[in-house]
């Protein structure tokens, strides 16, 4: 073998030396196969979408209809792992990274296999329980990373999946009595009964019901609590934007913390206000505010524990809640991740879900459905318990910044909690 | 450079046997160390969770466990274990192949709370009622507290609830008619006031470790100040109030848990208790078993009650103080409290007198224990007793201790040849935890140690700190041999509280021995010559440790004392000895 031909039969080897150390290095180091020149398709594809409370048992449902049927994109097919998380114990996570995403100078190929690994958790897509929670988990990351995590337009953007506004429920007998004595009912209304030094007796009410007491949603467990609060600051004020100055003007502060002063404490309330009302009875309150939706899901079991009809009532200063189904565009999710995101999205608003929603007491979102549509529409069920398919003419509060539910809860806390 | 066939295969025979070795030593080495471990672990015994010492080492688990280990509290261990052994067999599986399973671990909730804040040895718990959650909550935030303008951490993630029932004060039938029953409600202060002036009137209340032994405390403090909802720190630390609650607390016979109560209810009737707080649940069970000799009724405090509302909640164990709660977990405890939600379960929860959580069910429909039953009242509680903020509670808490009935508690200990070893050691544990649960200032302890006779006898002494660690030198320095005197070691420390005469406290003495009696001076006939002539009531619990030991003679002991025999091993002394230590 003369030099020439030593040399060719050298680089030869070393080549194929180097290529097949590379080989057993990844089949040893076990190396994900999208790393490489080529993109290993998965046999299967699990996306998770984070999901606020009110709308969870409504989107398992339709994850179980999904994953039951034939789903692909680009031919993967694709699961869906639904996560019931409060938007605002989201919102925290979100804040304190504890989901893991990654650091703007990293990209997933400069991980480690560890690293990459606890990248599989990490959730594809977000359904808060409203659009201000989605802007406010944006304002944390923008922050940190320069750039927002969710979209606002384009194909990702965030589309509302269904909505739902807070609105007053109470048990018959209590709602009239407090309806004679006072009036229309209003936060107004409600803080006069909660002041009233005697209770019920001084309400036109029977003694025995103690003294009155006000339902609304745990601030600490479930984000509604603050839509609550805002609410009863818009009235306060007359109007639908409150600042931090309006939360922490002493004046306000007084009022509220008399109105709270009403607000049952089971200790043992959850984040699911209206199931509390229907397992506890008088006990979780003679009536309050609450999520449309979960009332309606909840007014069979409050008729059937109770036997007492509640009566449903709509607020002149309203918060709506628009759980919009918002998919991560960052890079901790791949693309095929993020597309069969959007494939569940479009799902979630097709009219069949939409249909379904109305089962669960959500209006929809696709506009072509109406919320008398089907029979089993609790719209449609509930009637005379006052429900209405139109909102009467309500005033809408604007969605709060940052520091103002940072105040309302760090009040809340002091006040109230502690 | 030309090589030679014959060295070539010389050089590739040579890698090929050097691999070959290389390969060998390797497995060796590896063989060797995990050998060793076993034989380690083998002969010192070591179990999860445990060290050689018997104390608590760091919890771990794979990071793709299935295995969902919860926390539940006594009143709910037997359902949910079998509902647990239910949902295992039914054999459900995670995408990754993994068989889910859940264990459970009986603690109380107090005790869960204090477990959650460190490394839990459980990722779920299903304590009595969500107020516990909430201390979890509070306290967490309080060791982690949120970067400015940030948001807390929760400890306690999702929860639900799988049965409520209502706190009540459970009367026989007709001590409820003579207190009222059913013409008017009857509330706290009736019984309280009954309490005080009637000294032949008996109650009970478990201690503040669980929810409804919190909350019959706190009705003590609010009928104390006169209100049903404020409760501040300085209305709770007056001392008219303190007054009040520990005349009420006086009256209080002992503070026991619910399967122990039934059993001495069955056991002696209206002898033993005139009324008690308890759940709505207890009241139907009780009702339910055939053989009573009376029925309770259920009283709904008019004042306002609490609800036992039973929450399954995970824990959001992120790894910051120990391992994290895997994927897997998580899905495990997804698919159990589906179960726990579904027709079966809720129907059987039904059945054993909680309401279920699941309000499709009537209560007053088909064959549910509502129905037709006059003891219980399915449109009540209708009013609630405000629980005042987690600082006021804990003064409230801090407060009880002190205005407790006192107690003077007798640790007789066997420390005989045959306690040598691991059952000492787990004896040691055992005895610390008691002590440890004894908060009371005004709560005295001694200590008799037994083998061939009185080895020592360790007078009372306040648990105060001095008097604490000296009792723990004590138990620390206890030694195996001799003989077992088991009668001549009670005898000694019933002498010694008569000695004392101390009617104001709840006296008693709790026994533990692994053998028979074969070395004391005095017989049982001497002891209950003794207990005729006494003065002082002496509650006397005995525990038969292990399979040797005599327990014709402790139950007998046990019934002349008035108080329980308990059977246990090495697994369950320590929490035997906490649940006797929740009495006093």
């Amino acid at each position: 073998m003369n030099r020439t031909r030593l040399l060719f039969v050298v680089i030869i080897s070393s080549a194929v030396l180097v290529i097949v150390g590379t080989l057993a290095w990844r089949m040893l180091t076990d190396t994900p196969g999208d790393a490489g020149l080529t993109i290993a398709r998965p046999e299967s594809l699990t996306i998770r979408v984070l999901t606020a409370l009110p709308v969870e048992p409504w989107i398992r449902a339709a994850a179980d209809d999904f994953n039951a049927g034939t789903h692909t994109v680009d031919g993967v097919p694709i699961e869906v792992e639904i996560i019931a998380m409060d938007g605002l114990t989201a919102l925290g996570k979100w804040g304190r990274n504890d989901f893991g995403a990654l650091p703007a100078d990293v990209r997933p190929d400069d991980l480690s296999t560890e690293e990459r690994a606890a990248l599989n958790d990490f959730p594809t897509a977000w359904i808060p329980d409203s659009r201000y929670l989605v802007e406010l988990a944006n304002a944390s990351y923008k922050e940190r990373l320069g750039r927002d995590v969710f979209l606002t337009d384009g194909q990702y953007r965030a589309r509302p999946a269904a909505v739902s506004l807070f609105i007053w429920g109470f048990y018959n007998s209590r709602g009239q009595a407090l309806q004679k004595s006072l009036g229309d009912i209003s936060w107004s209304t409600i803080h006069d009964a909660a002041i009233a030094p005697a209770g019920w007796p001084e309400l036109g009410g029977d003694p025995s019901w103690g003294f009155f007491k006000l339902a609304i949603p745990d601030p600490r467990k479930n984000v509604g609590g603050l839509a609550t609060m805002i609410a009863a600051a818009g009235e306060y004020y007359d109007r639908t934007d409150i600042s931090v100055e309006d939360v922490t003007n002493p004046e306000f502060q007084t009022w509220l913390a008399e109105l709270m002063g009403a607000a049952t404490d089971l200790s043992g309330g959850s984040a699911y206000t209206a199931e509390d009302f229907a397992l506890f009875g008088y006990t979780a309150g003679d009536g309050g505010q609450f999520l449309e939706s979960d009332l309606l899901q909840n007014l069979q079991g409050i008729l059937t524990r109770w036997e007492e009809p509640p009566i449903i009532l709509y607020p002149r200063f309203v918060t709506w809640f628009d759980f919009p189904f918002s998919v991560w565009v960052g890079p901790e999710t791949s693309a095929l991740e993020k597309n069969a995101a959007l494939a569940f999205q479009r799902f979630l608003l097709n009219e069949t879900q939409q249909h379904q929603a109305l089962a669960f007491g959500l209006r929809p979102a696709n506009p072509t459905v109406p919320v008398n549509a089907t029979e089993d529409s609790l719209f449609v069920r509930w009637q005379e318990q006052g429900v209405q398919d139109v909102v009467p003419r309500t005033t809408a509060m604007r969605s709060p910044n940052r520091d103002v539910l940072l105040a309302l809860l760090r009040w809340y806390e002091l006040n109230v909690a502690q | 450079m030309n090589i030679s066939p014959k060295r070539k295969r010389r050089y590739i025979r040579f890698l090929i046997i050097g691999g070959v070795m290389f390969f060998l030593l390797c497995a060796c080495a590896i063989t060797t160390v995990r050998v060793g471990q076993w034989i380690i672990d083998s002969l010192f015994g070591n179990e999860p969770g445990v060290d050689r010492d018997g104390q608590t080492v760091i919890f771990t688990w794979p990071s793709n466990s299935a295995e969902l280990t919860v926390a539940v509290s006594a009143d709910m261990s037997e359902m949910l274990v079998e509902r647990a052994r239910v949902f295992n067999a039914s054999n459900h599986r995670t995408p990754d192949g993994q068989q889910m399973r859940v264990e459970l671990v009986t603690m109380p909730p107090q005790k869960m709370v204090e477990r959650a804040l460190q490394q839990p040895n459980f990722q779920a718990l299903a304590p009595d009622s969500s107020l516990w959650l909430g201390r979890i909550d509070q306290r967490w935030a309080a060791l982690y507290p949120p970067e400015e303008g940030g948001f807390a951490a929760s400890r306690v993630g999702q929860s639900i609830r799988y049965a409520v029932s209502p706190i009540v004060i459970a009367a026989w039938a007709d001590t409820a008619r003579q207190l009222g029953w059913p013409q008017q409600a009857i509330g706290w202060q009736q019984i309280q006031a009954k309490a005080t002036e009637d000294a032949n009137f008996k109650w009970n209340h478990p201690s503040t470790a669980n929810a409804v032994g919190m909350l019959a405390t706190l009705s003590e403090f609010y009928a104390g100040a006169g209100i049903t909802r404020g409760l501040t720190e300085e209305i709770a630390t007056r001392p008219t109030v303190l007054e009040y609650v520990r005349d009420v607390e006086a009256t209080v016979r002992f503070y026991g848990e619910g399967g122990e109560i039934m059993q001495r209810l069955q056991d002696e009737g209206r002898d033993f208790l005139d009324v008690f707080v308890t759940q709505e649940q207890t009241v139907i069970a009780w009702n339910q078993a055939g053989n009573r000799r009376e029925q309770l009724v259920a009283l709904y405090p008019k004042e306002g009650t609490l609800w036992a509302d039973h929450p399954l909640a995970l824990l959001e164990l992120d790894g910051r103080t120990g391992p994290a709660l895997t994927n897997n977990q998580r899905r495990t405890y997804q698919a159990f409290t589906k179960f726990l939600l579904d027709d079966e379960s809720q129907l059987a929860l039904l059945q054993a007198g909680y309401r279920p959580a699941d309000l499709t069910i009537d209560l007053k429909a088909g064959n549910s224990p509502f129905v037709n039953n006059n003891a219980v009242d399915a449109q009540q509680p209708q009013r609630v007793l405000q629980i005042p903020s987690a600082s006021v509670v804990d003064v409230v808490l801090n407060v009880w201790r002190y205005t407790k009935r006192p107690t003077n508690v007798y640790l007789v200990v066997d420390t005989s040849g045959s306690m040598e070893g691991r059952k000492l050691r787990r004896t040691k544990t055992a005895l610390h935890s008691f002590v440890a649960q004894i908060q009371g200032d005004q709560d005295k302890i001694g200590l008799v140690e037994f083998g061939s006779g009185v080895k020592h006898l360790e007078p009372l002494q306040s648990m105060d700190r001095d008097g604490r660690s000296q009792l723990l030198q004590v138990i620390e320095s206890m030694e195996a041999r001799g003989y077992t005197a088991l009668v001549d070691a009670v005898r000694s420390a019933y002498m010694d509280l008569q000695s004392m005469a101390d009617t104001a406290a709840i006296n008693a003495i709790v026994v533990m021995t692994d053998g028979r009696e074969n070395d004391s001076h005095f017989e049982l006939r001497d002891l209950q010559a003794a207990m005729d002539e006494a003065q002082v009531p002496v509650v006397i619990f005995t525990i038969a440790f292990g399979q040797d030991a005599d327990e014709r003679l402790l139950q007998d002991i046990a019934r002349l004392g008035g108080g329980q025999f308990r059977r246990a091993d090495e697994t369950d002394i320590e929490e035997l000895y906490r649940i006797i230590s929740t009495y006093f």
